[in-house]
């Protein structure tokens, strides 16, 4: 456990201090989408239920007031299914606008490198490449876990509010 | 008045000419006497002259005698430098057999004596940039003294001195191997001169305190490096100063210092924003606006959404909230029909979604803005920087990379307030998007809901 703590930490210190910034900003998305995903699968679930079950109990499903309760209905269901979406989002646009932060900062590094030692000594000049690669593909692969669970979670709120459309249904002519 | 003039220029040419004919009459009186006078010198000198060489004649013969003298020593003289310069071929003769016999003696000693200079002089310069100096100070020089010694003139090293190079360089690896304490005079960051207890890693590492030192060679003084790495370094320090013979983990600088050094020319995270220049510095005043505009809005969103979710479930409406304003629609227009009733409703909403959405688009402005300036600072750094290469060539890489690390930084300050104000776009926009979605999509079924509770009631 201490030597994967240990391979982590030099990981880190190899990638700089950006990649400990992505890599909490990986951390917090993730969480994030898990929420989205247990609410999905399971407080929606009954919630969904409990709200059909509320439309079915009504004694008229036809009147302009009907229409305006229904639409309120399906109105908070997709309102709490989306919560948090817009914002997982932006969290995968963010992971590669901070790779190429990190990259920067990298190139920084070299530089100064440069300024310091002259452009002679290659070896000199690795950590700052190190620094400036490691962010980067951090980045990218935070975007990319992301980018799938994103798509997925707004497709389902999407489908989740038309099919909660057809179940509660208008009675149009008594 | 011109008249005058005149009359003052007549005058004086007057009187000069008096004076002139005055001159010339006493000039005839001198030119006698002076003939005169010749006359009676002339014979006084053929006097002279006549008495003067009598006493040359009577001294003819003193002199023939002086000269034969100045010969007699001459000769002397040249007898001598003779003499000497055939000694001195002699001892010169003399002197190249002694040397022969003294090689010949000396033999393969005379190699060693050779090996020991070469070796107290490259010793000499290993200790000045050892940090074993400076628990021993006094090594270098001795073996300083030794060199030039026996460089400069014939004298031998006697055996202790060559036993003392040997010692001192025993000694030497001896302590490298060593990891102990001593207390020695320590330069503390601030400029105080104190004296601390240090410990020395072999010939790799000094710390004092947890901090890492550096050690001056030419001056022989321990200094504070006056950035330290990374702290857990500096832990590891203190516990193996601390340890009393436990193996303890420990950053080592296996360069002997000079990674240590070079981490001094770091820039802090200041200096590295000042690196910036106007540009980063009107990015980050950018970057505080924003932060302030969009922690104006967390705040009245927040209190907005709060005042919705409350007037969602009580039963009367109050004007303090905006799906309570829309609600009043309602009570406004108690005769209207379902239809009129809709467009009434569309209309109050209409007038609160604005409010609800207000400065979230300069936000969103800034989240833009920030990295455009951020290029904006790269490329006027890059021209700072083709500007130094058409003052200086491209052969100092020093000069370039100074003036595009300023560039780089101005970029990174761009994301950095990006970033942050990106996520702060999402989650505002997110905020008043679901009051608005509650004002459009829920107002009209809370109306619908306290209507049919009423009829119930009344049924």
């Amino acid at each position: 456990m201490i030597e994967f703590l240990e391979t982590i930490r030099d990981f880190t210190e190899t990638g700089g201090q950006v990649l400990l910034v992505i890599g909490a900003l990986i951390f917090v998305m993730w969480l994030m989408i898990l929420e989205r995903a247990m609410y999905v699968f399971v407080t929606h679930k009954q919630y969904k239920a409990a709200i059909i079950a509320k439309w079915q109990a009504r004694d008229e499903r036809a009147s302009w007031n009907a229409e305006q309760v229904r639409q309120a209905m399906i109105s908070r269901v997709s309102l709490k299914l989306g919560a948090g979406i817009p914002i997982i989002q932006s969290l995968v646009a963010l992971c590669p606008l901070l790779g190429l932060m990190g990259t920067v900062t990298g190139m920084i590094e070299v530089f100064d490198v440069m300024a310091i030692s002259g452009s002679g000594n290659a070896r000199s000049m690795a950590s700052g490449v190190s620094k400036a690669t490691i962010p980067t593909m951090a980045g990218m692969v935070g975007a990319l876990s992301g980018v799938f669970a994103s798509s997925w979670l707004s497709r389902t709120t999407k489908s989740e509010r038309a099919k909660l459309e057809d179940a509660l249904m208008m009675e149009r002519h008594r | 008045m011109k008249l005058f003039i005149k009359n003052i220029a007549l005058v004086s040419v007057l009187s000069l000419m008096t004076t002139m004919a005055v001159a010339q009459d006493d000039k005839a009186l001198d030119l006698d006497s002076l003939l005169k006078q010749l006359e009676q010198g002339q014979f006084a000198q053929n006097k002279q002259n006549a008495s003067r060489e009598k006493e040359f004649a009577e001294k003819r013969s003193e002199q023939d005698s002086m000269l034969r003298d100045a010969k007699q020593t001459r000769n002397a003289a040249l007898n001598l430098s003779e003499k000497l310069e055939t000694q001195f071929e002699e001892n010169e003769f003399k002197l190249a057999d002694l040397n022969e016999a003294m090689n010949k003696r000396l033999g393969s000693l005379k190699e060693l004596f050779g090996v020991l200079q070469q070796v107290s002089g490259d010793t000499k310069s290993k200790f000045q940039n050892s940090i074993i100096s400076a628990q021993i100070p006094g090594r270098a020089e001795f073996l300083d003294d030794l060199a030039q010694s026996m460089g400069s003139t014939s004298k031998l090293a006697s055996i202790e001195e060559i036993e003392r190079v040997w010692f001192e360089m025993q000694r030497e690896m001896t302590e490298s191997g060593k990891v102990t304490k001593f207390t020695t005079d320590v330069i503390e960051a601030g400029g105080n001169k104190v004296s601390k207890e240090v410990l020395r890693v072999g010939p790799f590492a000094l710390t004092a305190n947890g901090k890492y030192l550096d050690y001056n060679g030419t001056t022989g003084s321990v200094a504070e490096l006056i950035r330290q790495p990374a702290g857990r370094y500096g832990d590891s320090a203190a516990a193996l100063q601390a340890s009393n013979g436990d193996l303890v983990e420990f950053g080592l600088d296996p360069t002997g210092g000079s990674i240590l050094k070079l981490l001094v020319q770091a820039p802090s995270l200041k200096e590295r924003v000042e690196q910036g220049g106007t540009v980063g510095y009107i990015i980050l005043a950018v970057g505080a606006v924003g932060l302030l505009i969009a922690l104006w809005r967390f705040i009245v969103l927040g209190i907005e959404g709060a005042k919705v979710n409350r007037q969602l479930k009580s039963t009367t409406f109050k004007s303090s909230n905006a799906l309570g304003r829309v609600m009043k629609a309602r009570d406004d227009y108690p005769q209207a029909d379902t239809e009129a009733l809709e467009l009434h409703l569309t209309e109050a909403i209409l007038g609160e979604v604005p409010k609800l959405g207000r400065f979230l688009q300069i936000i969103k402005v800034m989240s833009v803005v920030a990295p455009l300036m951020g290029l904006l600072g790269t490329v006027s750094g890059m021209i700072n920087t083709f500007q130094a290469i058409t003052l200086f060539g491209t052969g100092d890489p020093k000069l370039m990379a100074g003036g595009i690390s300023t560039a780089l930084v101005t970029t990174v300050l761009g994301l950095v307030v990006a970033i942050p104000m990106t996520l702060l776009y999402a989650m505002l926009n997110t905020r008043s998007k679901n009051i608005v979605y509650i004002l459009q999509e829920q107002a009209a079924g809370v109306i619908a809901e306290r209507a049919e509770a009423q009829n119930s009631s009344k049924a």
